[in-house]
């Protein structure tokens, strides 16, 4: 009996993604070549297909364990949680939480991190290069309202702060870097990935400077965050570390 | 003659486009990878006053029971609205269902039911962007024991219903017709050639499926001698179109490229050359 063609799209999900459906095998014509080698024709290219544009968005995961075992953890992952939109570049979200969780990872802590550096990367690449907010909007408040006022962040800049030195390993991770030895008791990491004109990149972080972006975000003031930050760091510095952050287009607007 | 056939425009060879300003008949992207504001799409805003674009949509589902993701469609109708092609195009598959996405053009069984569905989804499509958009045939590993209509005669029905125009590529003509025992030339028998908008053409792998070939369209090779000799077949048929040369697997360098689209400007030439001979001696 013919499939309606909502049962038929629902086995050939089901299909793709798990076992065999009996159904979906009879609707198919057969031949020399069985309907199951056809249907798997599908079923290889959607986890293949996922798998690389999963590569493209976790370049530096990939570095890290090898094409034939990123395609494992890939092909796990894509079981997990297809993409629920067709914008690729959108999907892997939920990755770096996923490889925390992947038992033949186990042995590379540090992984999750990494994926969640490359994710962010990749947010940074894929946002509006937006409203940055300029030294003369600064001057153009009165100096005593500068204190409670608060400041967004730009689009796409994401801090990525971790227990290991992840630039070191991304650094040591790209094509033709000197050395691929990272001593992992250098300490953790505060990495700002921020959109310019072409590309996306990071920039470390001292841990004042961490605790007074994520002071900002959380939308406190200038002089709550700087507070924040020197609870962080005693050795925060304001001013320079401020006219830092400005300088890299850190901040979208005054709030 | 000045190039009718373009090139899929691909980002290892985004700077080196802008810099050289090769010339070849249009450029072509995929909508999906342009959705976001990465500077990919500033790139094609620069090109674009100098090249004619075709926006070729890869995840709009047509063939989707759900019908249309209105998010993704709006996203793509913006995209359309901004860059202004000469051409827009998706698939006769789907790839969505139950809220998630296969990254895959997956299969249609051809029957009425179906070309409701697939008749519906482009309607409400064209209405979204406001102008005709072209269907492609796409490239089958299987076919379903239920059809009632070939997959051309779905396509003509497609075409007569929804006002849509036809994307033919040979090479998934031949790709389809080998994995489905068809005849291609036979394929071509009946199409409404005034609604073919624009020829693709890319490269196939042959697989193995239980020991027996299985064609693959994975665009990852030069265009294949049978695919060429196909292509010369619809132009004598249909006539001169806006042809494409498709490369997404191991991408070449752009030279190998513009190569394929000037061969495929060559099959043109010499088969409208031919043709006239013919009609000359007729007369």
């Amino acid at each position: 009996m013919p499939l309606a063609l909502r049962d038929l799209q629902a086995a050939f999900a089901a299909h793709i993604v798990g076992a065999d459906r009996a159904d979906l095998v009879a609707a198919v014509a057969g031949d020399t070549i069985p309907a199951a080698a056809r249907l798997g024709v599908y079923r290889h290219q959607v986890f293949e297909s996922l798998g690389t544009a999963l590569a493209a968005t976790f370049p530096t995961v990939q570095a890290l364990v090898g094409t034939a075992f990123f395609r494992g953890l890939a092909r796990a992952f894509v079981r997990h949680a297809l993409p629920q939109q067709p914008v690729l570049a959108e999907y892997g979200g939920d990755f770096p939480a996923f490889v925390a969780g992947y038992e033949a990872a186990r042995d590379l802590p540090y992984l999750a991190d990494v994926a969640r550096l490359d994710w962010a990367l990749n947010v940074a690449f894929q946002a509006q290069l937006g409203e940055r907010l300029q030294v003369t909007d600064l001057s153009l408040l009165p100096a005593e309202r500068l204190p409670s006022t608060s400041i967004s962040w730009a689009a796409g800049v994401v801090l990525v702060s971790s227990p290991y030195p992840l630039d070191r390993i991304w650094e040591a991770s790209q094509p033709g870097a000197a050395s691929d030895a990272v001593d992992l008791n250098l300490g953790g990491s505060n990495l700002l990935v921020l959109r310019r004109s072409d590309d996306a990149f990071f920039v470390s972080l001292s841990a004042g400077e961490a605790a007074f972006m994520a002071a900002l975000a959380r939308g406190m003031s200038l002089e709550q965050s700087a507070g924040a930050a020197f609870e962080a760091d005693p050795d925060f510095e304001l001013s320079t570390s401020f006219a830092r952050l400005l300088a890299w287009g850190a901040f979208a607007a005054l709030q | 003659m000045n190039p009718v056939a373009g090139i899929g425009l691909r980002s290892p060879h985004l700077a080196e486009i802008g810099r050289e300003r090769p010339a070849t008949g249009f450029l072509e992207i995929h909508a999906e990878n342009y959705l976001a504001g990465s500077p990919a799409l500033q790139a094609v805003e620069r090109l674009r006053a100098d090249y004619a674009f075709s926006i070729h949509a890869v995840g709009l589902s047509l063939g989707s029971v759900d019908g249309l993701d209105a998010a993704h469609l709006a996203r793509v109708a913006a995209l359309v609205k901004r860059l202004e092609p000469a051409f827009v195009s998706d698939h006769l598959s789907w790839s969505t269902g139950g809220g998630r996405y296969f990254n895959d053009l997956l299969p249609l069984p051809y029957t009425e039911e179906a070309l409701e569905v697939v008749v519906g989804n482009v309607g409400r499509l064209q209405d979204a962007m406001g102008r005709q958009v072209s269907i492609e045939n796409p490239s089958c590993y299987l076919g379903f024991a239920q059809s009632t209509l070939s997959e051309p005669a779905f396509l003509s029905e497609l075409v007569r219903r929804s006002g849509c125009g036809l994307l033919l590529d040979p090479n998934n003509i031949v790709v389809t017709a080998h994995n489905l025992r068809l005849d291609p030339r036979d394929w071509l028998t009946g199409l409404p050639s005034a609604a073919i908008t624009e020829y693709h053409l890319a490269g196939h792998a042959t697989n193995d499926a239980d020991g027996e070939p299985i064609l693959i369209d994975d665009h990852g090779s030069r265009v294949s001698d049978g695919v060429w000799a196909l292509f010369a077949e619809v132009v004598k048929r249909f006539g001169a179109r806006p042809t494409l040369i498709e490369w997404d697997a191991d991408i070449p360098p752009l030279g190998v490229l513009l190569e394929e689209a000037a061969r495929a400007d060559g099959v043109i030439e010499t088969t409208l050359a031919a043709g006239d001979r013919d009609a000359a001696r007729a007369a």
